[in-house]
């Protein structure tokens, strides 16, 4: 009984070890719900073969149905890609903000969350064959009628994505700074903000848009043409045992490509196939 | 066009509940961990060895003074860059590690100060009586402390648990994370943050009724 706490108790209650009925119930209740909450909480450990890491949050790509499933176009992507290399694929959320963060790490084989190629990227992860072509959008509110490309984005304020490259498209656009980039944590953040009129406009991808603008309910509508053309592909870590895994999913992407089933995909969650250019 | 929907509301609840056993069990052993921790710094940081006091003063400036989203980062992505065995550490013990240091760092601050809210007297009346300075410590000074410890510690603990909030970046499912992706799937913002929002507030005022109760109980006899 050489705990400080014990020591203390019992220099309070007279010589003697004696607490109150009410005292034991309480200690005893607090080490029933932490007990409970760590053997609940603990992480079962699950032989884990590829890890493909997503935000979870990225409607209709990566987000949680109803019933509290992971679903969307890229996690069906690489279930079939799993299905095909004949490996069991596990996914990941993790916020997008730690995504990259836990690649580097080693925690993940790869991120699957519409990551555009961009040059400074392929400095430092090497890319798959893309599996999205697709044009960048703006997003506006519904009577706004000023906004219709880049160039009457001048003097404006316009919303991206955190660690999309939409920022980057803007600076290369904008070289007398002219106009305002906000940066948000999340899309649907960037939505609400230009439905209420606090931006002018969201640039990120149409086909999200598209969606966003069907089933949100929020008064936003496309702003112009697509502006840009892009594509999307799965980065990995550059390590010897990732060139190998590349060659396999190389070889069933340009298969799924091929056979017709990204585009099955594809019509499964859009009205149009975004994995042709 | 504001609408609040009783229903998503309704239904955001149960699904971000799933999620408590993560949060709960994340802020509670990081906080015993924190005070043991804690209290072992301020303890060594009251030693006449120069060189472990400025560590341990650096460490506890450190981790108070930068902010807990930073702490992650480096903890769990850049480190292991350098340590690669780093690398295996998930993101449910990772979490606890570094919520434990930064508790550790906030509580030992706390224990400094109410360990020198006992009045000196009572230091020498003990030692005067023929008990030795560990003798000293632990029966007279570090109780005494501790009950003066506790309002502060539950404020850390408080912090605590809101701290378990940034988790999902790591990508621990806690009811922050869960909150973010229903929410997106949801569109429903407004209905699934103030769920959250509640729960967390459950749990804050939980932990302060525990708080308060503690402190009752270890005054007892010190009524005026």
């Amino acid at each position: 009984m050489n705990l400080p706490f014990l020591f203390f108790v019992e220099t309070y209650y007279g010589g003697k070890l004696k607490m109150k009925k009410s005292t034991w119930i309480a200690i005893i209740g607090v080490a029933v719900v932490l007990v409970t909450s760590i053997v609940l909480a603990l992480p079962k450990d699950e032989k884990k073969d590829i890890l493909i890491g997503m935000s979870g949050g990225y409607k209709p790509y990566t987000f949680m149905n109803d019933a509290g499933e992971l679903t969307g176009f890229d996690v069906d992507v690489w279930k079939e890609i799993g299905n095909r290399l004949d490996r069991e694929v596990t996914f990941e959320t993790s916020d997008f903000s730690g995504l990259f963060g836990k690649l580097d790490a080693g925690q993940l084989t790869s991120i699957a969350n519409q990551i555009t190629v961009t040059s400074e990227r392929e400095e430092k992860y090497i890319f798959s064959v893309p599996y999205v072509y697709y044009g960048a959008q703006l997003v506006v509110k519904s009577d706004n009628t000023e906004i219709t490309s880049l160039e009457t984005l001048k003097g404006k304020r316009v919303g991206v994505s955190l660690g999309s490259n939409y920022e980057a498209m803007i600076k290369g656009f904008d070289k007398d700074n002219e106009i305002e980039v906000i940066t948000y944590e999340s899309y649907q953040g960037s939505l609400q903000d230009v439905s209420i009129g606090r931006i002018d406009a969201v640039l990120n991808d149409r086909l999200a848009g598209l969606t966003a603008i069907e089933e949100s309910g929020l008064d936003i509508k496309f702003g112009g043409e697509p502006v840009e053309a892009l594509y999307n592909a799965f980065p990995f870590a550059k390590t010897e045992e990732n060139n190998e895994l590349l060659i396999e999913v190389n070889k069933a992407l340009e298969e799924m490509h091929k056979d017709g089933i990204l585009e099955t995909i594809s019509l499964k969650w859009f009205p149009v196939n975004i994995t042709s250019k | 066009m504001v609408n609040f929907e009783l229903d998503a509301f309704i239904k955001a609840l149960p699904v971000i509940g799933r999620a408590l056993p993560i949060t709960v069990s994340v802020a509670m052993v990081s906080m015993i961990l924190g005070v043991v921790i804690g209290t072992l710094i301020t303890l060594m940081r009251r030693s006449n060895i120069k060189w472990i006091k400025s560590i341990l003063e650096l460490y506890v400036s450190f981790f108070r003074g930068t902010p807990l989203m930073v702490q992650m980062f480096i903890f769990f992505f850049g480190l292991p860059q350098l340590i690669p065995v780093l690398a295996k550490v998930n993101a449910y013990y990772a979490s606890i590690i570094v919520m434990s240091i930064n508790a550790s760092a906030y509580a030992s601050e706390v224990i400094r100060s109410s360990l020198n809210a006992v009045d000196k007297g009572q230091y020498e009346a003990a030692l005067s009586v023929g008990m030795s300075k560990y003798q000293v410590m632990v029966r007279i000074i570090l109780p005494q402390g501790f009950r003066i410890a506790i309002p502060p510690l539950g404020n850390t603990f408080i912090s605590l648990i809101q701290g378990t909030a940034i988790t999902f970046m790591l990508g621990l499912q806690d009811i922050m994370g869960v909150s973010k992706m229903s929410a997106a799937a949801s569109y429903r913002f407004f209905e699934t943050y103030l769920a959250v929002g509640l729960i967390y507030w459950m749990l804050t005022s939980l932990a302060s009724w525990l708080n308060s109760y503690l402190e009752k109980q270890l005054s007892y006899g010190l009524e005026a």
